[in-house]
This record gives C-alpha cells, sequence and structure tokens, in this order.
C-alpha cells in the first residue's frame, strides 16, 4: 500500500495535514521529473502541447494526459452519480488566457446501482490557450496547470498534482512544429456539433429526444446513450429506449433529481457506438436542445443489448436454447391443430397402403420435412424484411392481410373438395388424393410440407408465443434458428414415422374405413374455410364476403369441370385445362382488386364481440391507457385478433362470463381490449413492451400509478382471472 | 381436453416465474419516505414509524471516504449533529458498505469512531444488505435526506453546495442541510430540496 493511500485511510488524520502533506510529496515528485509530468499511484499526468514553440498572439492547445492504471476510472464534466470532475487551476503569464476544458466522450460506469461517467485507461483533456502579443521572440511562454481529481475503483482518491510546461518564443516566419501527438489524437475523441436539427419534448417519465433522418439502421445493434451534462437533468442510470423510425430516432430519457422545465435547454453528448471489426468505434454529438411541451409518444424499446439485464423490463427472457426448445415442442404440437391434422394422416395413411421399400419411405419423410422447413425458411426471411423494413410485425402478421386470408380460405375449401371426392389434384399438389398411388412423388410429399406449414400458421400454440417473441427481438440468424426449430417440430412425427417401420404397426390396417374417414377430414377443411371467411368479415366487410363466397363456387365449378374431362380426350383435356386456367386467373385477379377495395372501407373497432354477457370493454388505446394508469386505475387488457383461435376461445372461456364480468365491475377495473386483426402499430408495441410478438397477450395493471403490470397465462380459466383479481 | 390442461399447468408455472417483483416506493420529495426497520450499532431494531412525529435525518457514511474525512476531521458534520440533536432532532449515520468493502465497520467500531471523531449521532443504522441505501437511491458518501415530523420527504442531496474533498472549501459553501433544518425549524418551505449529492459511491453489495 502506498503512503498517500495509507494515510487516506487513516481517518482519524486531519484532512488539512493530509492534504498538504500529499500536496508536498507531489510537488517533490514533479520536481525531481523536472518536467510536465506527475504521477500517483493511480495515474500518470503530463501536459502537453499542439507546439513545440509559440509565436505572440497564437491560440495553442495544451493537453492533460491521464493514464489510469486498470479498473481505476477519472470523470467526466458531469460525473454522474457520484464522483467528481477534473478541473484544472491555469497560471499563466498576463495577457494569456485559457478557454474551457474540451471533454473527450465520456464512458459509462456501472458500480452496482450507481452510475457514473468518466475515463478509463487514457485520456487527454484539451484546452485552448492564447498567448500574450506582448512576448517577444527569445523569451518564453510558461504554463502551469494546477490539476485536481478523483480517481476511484472502489474507493474513491481525491489527487492534486502541478504540472508545468516551458514553450520558447520564436519570430513569426518560424514554424511552430508538430507538437504532442495526444492532442491530435484527443481531437478525435471530442463530440462534434451535432448534424441533426433533433428535437427535445416533455414526457410524463422525462425528456424525449428526436432526431430528424436515418440515424441508425433499423434494427441496428449499435449502442445510443445520451450524457446530460448538467446533473440531474436526466437520470443517470435509467435506461434510454430507443425508436428506429423510418425518418426518425427516437431516444427516451427518464427525469433526474433535477428535471428541466419547458423551456430551459438540455445539454448533453449524445454518443453512438458501433462493433466494427477492430473494437468499437463511438462517435459523439454535441446536444443543446430546449425542452417543447410534449408530443404522446411512447418508445418500445428496440435495443437488443439494453433488453438484456433491464431493471424495468417485464419481457420474458429466454435463452436461445430454451427458445429453441419450446419452438420445437411448438412445433410437434401443431401436428394436432385441427387444420395440420387431416393432411398429414393422409400422408400417414399413404406408408400404410403402399408398402414400398424403407428407402423410399425415408425419402418420402425427408422431401416432406424439406418442404416443411424451406416454408419456414421463407416465412422467417420475409419477416427479417419486413422488420428490417421497418414495419411492425409480429407472429401471424400474414393473417393481418385480407388477401392472404381469403386464399388460405380457397386453398382451404380446395382441398375439402379434394378430400370430398369432388376433385382429384394430380401429384403435384398436396399429395392427397390421387398422389397417394404416386409412387415417386417426392415433389407430392414436398409440397405437402409446404402445405402443412401454411395451414398451420393460424393454429399458434401458445407454446410459440414466446419463442416468437424471443426471436423477432434477436438477429436474422437467431430468427432463422428458431424458425427452423419450430419447422422441424413440425415435420417430426412424421419424420420418425417414415423413418421406423415399427412406429407404423401402431397404426390401424388399411382398408374401406380410408377412403371413409379421408371424406369425413373434408369437413374440419370446410370449417376452417368458414372461419376465414369469417375473419374476413372483420376485415374487410360483407362485401368481401359476397366475392369470397362467389369465388368458392367457381372454384367448386372449376373442380368439376376438371374432373369430368380429366378421363377424356386430349382435346377435351386440353379445353378444360384452358377454361380452369382462366378461371383460376379471373378469381385471384377478381379476389384481389375486390378484396383491396374493401378492406380500406372497413374501420378497425369492428371487433369480435364474444356473446354471453353485454359489452363491458373499450377499445384499446396509448392515449386511455396511460390516462386510466395516471389516475391509478386498475386495467385489464385483452389484446386478440379475429384470427386467432387462442384468443376467442379465451374470451368465450373465460372473459366473456358473467363471474368475470362481475369480478371486473366490482374492482373498478377498466376492461380494455386491442383488436390485432388488422395491423395496428400501438398494439404491436404494446406486445413487444411484454417480449410478444403475437396475441393473445392478457395484462392485468393492478391499482397504485407505479404498480408493475401482471401478465396472465396465455390461455384462460375464469379461475385464473378471477384469481388474478382478487389478489390486486 | 388432457392437451389443454397439461398446457395450462406448463403455462402458469412459467408465467409464475416471469411475474414481475412487487413494486418499491421510491424516495421523492413531498412524499411519505420509504419505511425501514433496521438494526442499529447499539443493538436495537429501529423502524421510520417509531419516529413519526420527529424530524429525522439520514446521513450515509463512509470513514475512509476522503469526502466523508472531510467533513468529519473539520468538525462540519459533527458540529451540525450536535446542534441538530439539541433541537430534538434525530440524526442517524447510516452505513451501506458491504462486508469486504470500504468502510465497513463494525458495530462497536462504527461507535468508537464517532467518539473518536467527536461524532454524536442519535443512532447508527448497520444496513451492511444494502436495503436501505438502495430504497432511497443513497449513491453518495456523504449522502443527506431530511424527513419532516409527517413522514414526508423534504431534503435530500448533498451537505453543501462545493463539491470537493478539500476543507478550504467549507467556509464558502452553503451548508444546504443546515439552511434546511432551519427552515423546518421556522416552520418555512425547504428552499433547496434537492441538490446533487457528492462523495464516493456507497460500496453495495453487489
Amino acid at each position: 500500500m502506498s503512503l498517500i493511500e495509507h494515510m487516506l485511510k487513516r481517518s482519524d488524520m486531519g484532512f488539512r495535514y493530509l492534504a498538504s502533506v500529499l500536496f508536498l510529496l507531489l510537488m517533490v515528485s514533479a520536481n525531481a521529473y523536472a518536467a510536465s509530468e506527475a504521477a500517483t499511484d493511480q495515474v500518470k499526468a503530463r501536459l502537453v502541447a499542439s507546439v513545440e514553440s509559440v509565436h505572440a498572439g497564437d491560440e495553442i492547445t495544451v493537453g492533460i494526459n491521464q493514464r489510469i492504471i486498470p479498473h481505476w476510472h477519472t470523470y467526466w464534466i458531469n460525473p454522474g452519480d457520484s464522483g467528481m470532475a477534473t478541473s484544472i487551476a491555469w497560471t499563466l503569464p498576463a495577457g494569456a488566457e485559457a478557454g474551457d476544458i474540451q471533454w473527450p466522450i465520456p464512458h459509462k460506469f456501472n458500480v452496482g446501482p450507481i452510475t457514473n461517467y468518466g475515463y478509463a485507461d487514457e485520456v487527454t483533456l484539451l484546452t485552448n490557450i492564447r498567448v500574450p502579443e506582448s512576448l517577444k521572440p527569445g523569451e518564453s511562454f510558461p504554463v502551469k496547470a494546477l490539476v485536481n481529481w478523483l480517481v476511484c475503483d472502489d474507493v474513491c482518491i481525491p489527487q492534486e498534482v502541478e504540472l508545468t510546461l516551458s514553450l520558447p518564443v520564436v519570430d513569426a516566419g518560424v514554424d511552430g512544429g508538430k507538437g504532442s501527438e495526444l492532442i491530435a489524437k484527443a481531437r478525435e475523441q471530442l463530440p462534434v456539433e451535432s448534424p441533426w436539427q433533433v428535437s427535445a419534448y416533455e414526457q410524463k417519465q422525462g425528456p424525449l429526444l428526436k432526431i430528424p433522418g436515418k440515424v441508425l439502421e433499423p434494427g441496428s445493434t449499435a449502442e445510443v446513450w445520451f450524457f446530460p451534462e448538467e446533473w440531474g437533468r436526466v437520470s443517470h442510470k435509467s435506461r434510454q429506449p430507443r425508436r428506429i423510425d423510418s425518418d426518425a430516432f427516437l431516444l427516451q430519457l427518464t427525469a433526474g433529481d433535477n428535471p428541466l422545465a419547458a423551456g430551459e435547454s438540455l445539454k448533453g453528448v449524445l454518443v453512438i457506438s458501433k462493433q466494427i471489426s477492430t473494437g468499437v468505434l463511438a462517435q459523439g454529438y454535441q446536444l443543446e436542445v430546449k425542452l417543447e411541451p410534449g408530443i404522446a409518444e411512447s418508445i418500445v424499446d428496440e435495443d437488443p443489448a439494453q433488453l438484456e439485464g433491464a431493471d424495468t423490463s417485464t419481457g420474458e427472457d429466454i435463452s436461445l436454447y430454451s427458445a429453441l426448445l419450446f419452438a420445437l415442442l411448438g412445433g410437434v404440437i401443431l401436428n394436432l391443430m385441427p387444420c395440420v391434422f387431416p393432411v398429414l394422416s393422409i400422408k400417414a395413411l399413404s406408408l400404410l397402403q403402399h408398402k414400398q421399400s424403407q428407402h423410399h419411405t425415408r425419402l418420402h419423410g425427408w422431401a416432406y420435412t424439406a418442404g416443411v422447413l424451406a416454408s419456414f425458411v421463407l416465412l422467417g426471411l420475409v419477416l427479417i424484411g419486413l422488420k428490417s423494413a421497418g414495419s411492425q410485425v409480429g407472429w401471424g402478421f400474414q393473417f393481418q392481410s385480407p388477401i392472404f386470408v381469403v386464399l388460405v380460405a380457397y386453398l382451404m375449401f380446395t382441398v375439402g373438395l379434394s378430400l370430398s371426392g369432388v376433385l382429384t389434384i394430380g401429384s403435384s399438389f398436396a399429395g392427397v388424393g390421387s398422389s397417394l398411388a404416386d409412387k415417386s412423388g417426392y415433389s407430392g410429399s414436398f409440397f405437402t410440407g409446404v402445405l402443412a406449414t401454411i395451414v398451420a400458421t393460424p393454429c399458434t400454440a401458445p407454446f410459440m408465443g414466446g419463442a416468437l417473441g424471443y426471436a423477432l427481438t434477436q438477429p436474422a440468424v437467431v430468427l432463422l434458428a428458431v424458425f427452423l426449430s419450430l419447422g422441424f417440430g413440425l415435420a417430426l412425427p412424421y419424420l420418425l414415422l417414415s423413418h421406423w417401420p415399427s412406429l407404423q404397426r401402431f397404426l390401424p390396417k388399411p382398408g374401406i374405413w380410408m377412403e371413409r374417414f379421408k371424406q369425413v377430414l373434408a369437413f374440419p377443411m370446410y370449417a376452417a374455410a368458414v372461419w376465414l371467411v369469417w375473419v374476413l368479415a372483420q376485415q374487410a366487410g360483407p362485401n368481401a364476403v359476397a366475392l369470397a363466397l362467389a369465388g368458392m363456387v367457381l372454384i367448386a365449378l372449376l373442380a368439376w369441370i376438371y374432373e369430368i374431362t380429366r378421363h377424356g380426350s386430349n382435346k377435351k383435356r386440353y379445353a378444360a385445362n384452358t377454361v380452369s386456367l382462366l378461371g383460376l386467373l379471373v378469381l385471384l385477379y377478381g379476389s384481389y382488386s375486390g378484396i383491396q377495395l374493401f378492406a380500406g372501407s372497413v374501420s378497425t373497432a369492428n371487433t369480435a364481440s364474444a356473446a354471453g354477457v353485454e359489452k363491458n370493454w373499450e377499445a384499446y388505446s396509448e392515449q386511455r391507457l396511460g390516462d386510466l394508469r395516471d389516475e391509478g386505475k386498475p386495467v385489464f387488457i385483452n389484446l386478440t385478433a379475429a384470427w386467432c383461435i387462442t384468443c376467442l376461445v379465451n374470451e368465450q372461456v373465460a372473459l366473456s362470463q358473467q363471474s368475470v364480468a362481475d369480478a371486473f365491475s366490482k374492482s373498478g377495473i377498466t376492461y380494455l381490449k386491442g383488436d390485432w386483426t388488422n395491423q395496428d402499430k400501438q398494439i404491436t408495441q404494446l406486445l413487444k413492451q411484454f417480449g410478444r410478438s403475437g396475441v393473445p397477450l392478457y395484462i392485468l395493471y393492478p391499482p397504485g400509478k407505479d404498480a408493475k403490470p401482471q401478465v396472465l397465462p396465455q390461455i384462460l380459466t375464469p379461475e385464473i382471472v378471477l384469481n388474478a383479481v382478487q389478489k390486486l | 381436453m388432457l392437451l389443454r390442461r397439461l398446457l395450462n399447468v406448463a403455462i402458469c408455472g412459467a408465467s409464475l416465474a416471469f411475474l414481475p417483483m412487487a413494486a418499491q416506493a421510491a424516495a421523492d420529495i413531498g412524499k411519505a419516505a420509504p419505511a425501514f426497520s433496521v438494526k442499529t450499532a447499539t443493538g436495537e431494531t429501529l423502524s421510520l414509524d417509531s419516529l413519526k412525529g420527529k424530524t429525522v435525518v439520514l446521513e450515509w457514511t463512509n470513514n475512509e471516504c476522503p469526502y466523508v474525512v472531510k467533513h468529519y476531521g473539520s468538525g462540519n458534520i459533527p458540529n451540525l449533529q450536535k446542534e441538530a440533536t439539541a433541537q430534538g432532532i434525530v440524526w442517524l449515520q447510516v452505513i451501506s458498505s458491504a462486508p469486504g468493502t470500504q468502510g465497513h465497520v463494525d458495530a462497536q467500531t462504527a461507535l468508537k469512531l464517532n467518539t473518536d471523531r467527536g461524532a454524536a449521532p442519535s443512532k447508527v443504522l448497520l444496513d451492511y444488505d444494502g436495503k436501505v441505501g438502495k430504497q432511497y437511491d443513497a449513491q453518495t458518501t456523504p449522502h443527506l435526506f431530511i424527513i419532516n415530523p409527517e413522514g414526508v420527504l423534504v431534503y435530500k442531496g448533498g451537505i453543501d453546495s462545493i463539491a470537493t474533498a478539500k476543507v478550504e472549501d467549507l467556509a464558502k459553501a452553503d451548508n444546504y442541510v443546515k439552511l434546511a433544518l432551519g427552515e423546518l425549524a421556522s416552520g418555512k418551505k425547504v428552499s433547496h430540496a434537492v441538490t446533487k449529492p457528492y462523495g464516493c459511491s456507497i460500496k453495495y453489495a453487489s
């Protein structure tokens, strides 16, 4: 232990005495070097200049360079929650003037719950100095700096050194020399003038910075931190949630102990740190913005780095492995969904009917798996594309497009017709019907996989919610990994069946019942089509329903024409195929343009209301939630969509029950319902806040302004809701 | 049905694990000061509730911190403690340094240090787990809080206006705590209710 530290630890010693001893000691060391250097146990300080000699009237730059031992740091102009900024007292000849310290961009240090702003390892604090006009060549220009700093690791030590430098004065014609390279290096670390027209808006939580233009690419992993120059204006440690819009960048700050009033200026440095191959590249921007009265904006944190270990996050933290596992499980469960099961059963039955070679069976299994995985990869890529384009997307997003809904309805209907025997589709499609007899139809197996994926997506298994929510906040590679895991889960049962013939023994013996079974399976498909048309009604109104139904009649007609000409002459078949193709084009074009037209005219407030009790909810809006929370009222939020089966079941089984409605009104709970049937940015943001990417989501806010919300399970019973309400 | 039940169980379990922790009351000016009940160096357990009706000063300290050394070595804080306690104000010294960190002292040492330094707090609170410190969001040593007789927080911040470790700055500094106590005694509103605390960071258990 050094002498200085030792003395500092002796608490009974008067500080005045201690300080003077310290000072003397440092004077001695400074004299010993007889130069512009001084060192303590923690910091080696040097006084350097931008030139080697000066001219009268010059403005030169000098720097205090601190080299700090590992784990210790000195402080920025605003040291944060504790600490003290380094200060310099200059002694200069008459007529010379020193400016303010130019602070390089600071770093953030977290010591337990305390956050400090400062510098580790090395820093150079620059100051501009004006050389007096009165100096003559041959004289010297002495610069003396009394530097005070506090250096801390776990413990803190205030230190003071005196540094001197004497620069010769030369003739105007003589070059001053290049001086210390530390000066140029330090200049690179200075924040630059902000190139943006930044605004700051007064929000309930604190100032909201809004920077127009493309500051960061959407999905960027760069770290962004605003360092306030004055103490207390902004909380030093609170997370700074951000949002990257296509035309602006938003950063939500939290007010500190000494908050700004509207009209006052917020000063500070915005630091953007990007990971590059050689390390971290940090660029600082000097901001000074007048605080304007607020606009209502809420920020969902899009910074993955800040999401981790976030102190206020209510999102569910899932590790990559458990996300992959959940996705796999979710995929397996998807096999049991009413829409997927029929497709799969047929496929499984084909194994029984055709005693193919083991080799062929396996290949079919893999072809099917490839189909599923390819579709999931495609879906993942589309999601990544939309995400980086800045769209607010989530799981099931495809169903927010009425066009997609009607196409899937047609598909369900067509598969139903095929199962009913009205239509025999060739081997290339779906692998049902005649393809059962087609031994080499690997492409059939592949497309069965594709079909299974398409029909599986609306049946969001509850397990998938968390995993997908996780995936959507992750980099592209992780997102794809989760999707692949999900797809593999979906493909797994059939793959196993095709690989181990012994498993096939558990399937019943083939016979006429298979034909009947197939016909029975047509009905879930029709039911699925009906449900989708109902979803469409919510999205695009009754006209779209008429259009969709007319489209189905057309499909039935085409199917019939196709079927009766299938075994006819080539000429007839050619004619029929032409008619079918034309009909199909008419169907697609008509549906597309029609629905495009109708969809725009329907308001999103047209929510699926469950029967049972009279309407006891209001439509969700950020504003309404904010108001209710401000009043400290308890709120229940149900985020739902017409195409989400789980949501509708929950509403029927739990939320529409009289007992639940009574409990809500008794506890004074306001029931807000957010309908995500169509795109809704506000709801997508709320979902994201809770780490979700899809509905359903049930949130219960207890009374009290600052009470933390509680997330209810994705499958509800009246008891779950009642218990939660009771515990308030 | 069985599947549904299984899912139910699994999901309930998962959700429970993710339930957010209970909210903690924060130390805001004009609001009820966060309640605490903590062991003192003299062995009893002291709760804030039991001090209703009295003005209470909380002073976070760490005897080895140079800033604390400044204010104790110069007699600044000990004198203030004596003045305050003479008027019936309860002055509580709080030690939140975790075991093994700077400023962590046992009960006996804490009392002896005060005797040696001529300090006279009413009680010394041993907040080794940092619970009270974090409740009040105490950041530095020294960091001071004043609670009025109604239990409302009326002051938080530094001891004075000049954030240095130099004794010679004491004479020039405005002593915010002295000012606030004076204003409270004469029934006035505290004029500087929030000031910048300065000093060493509190050595919380991480």
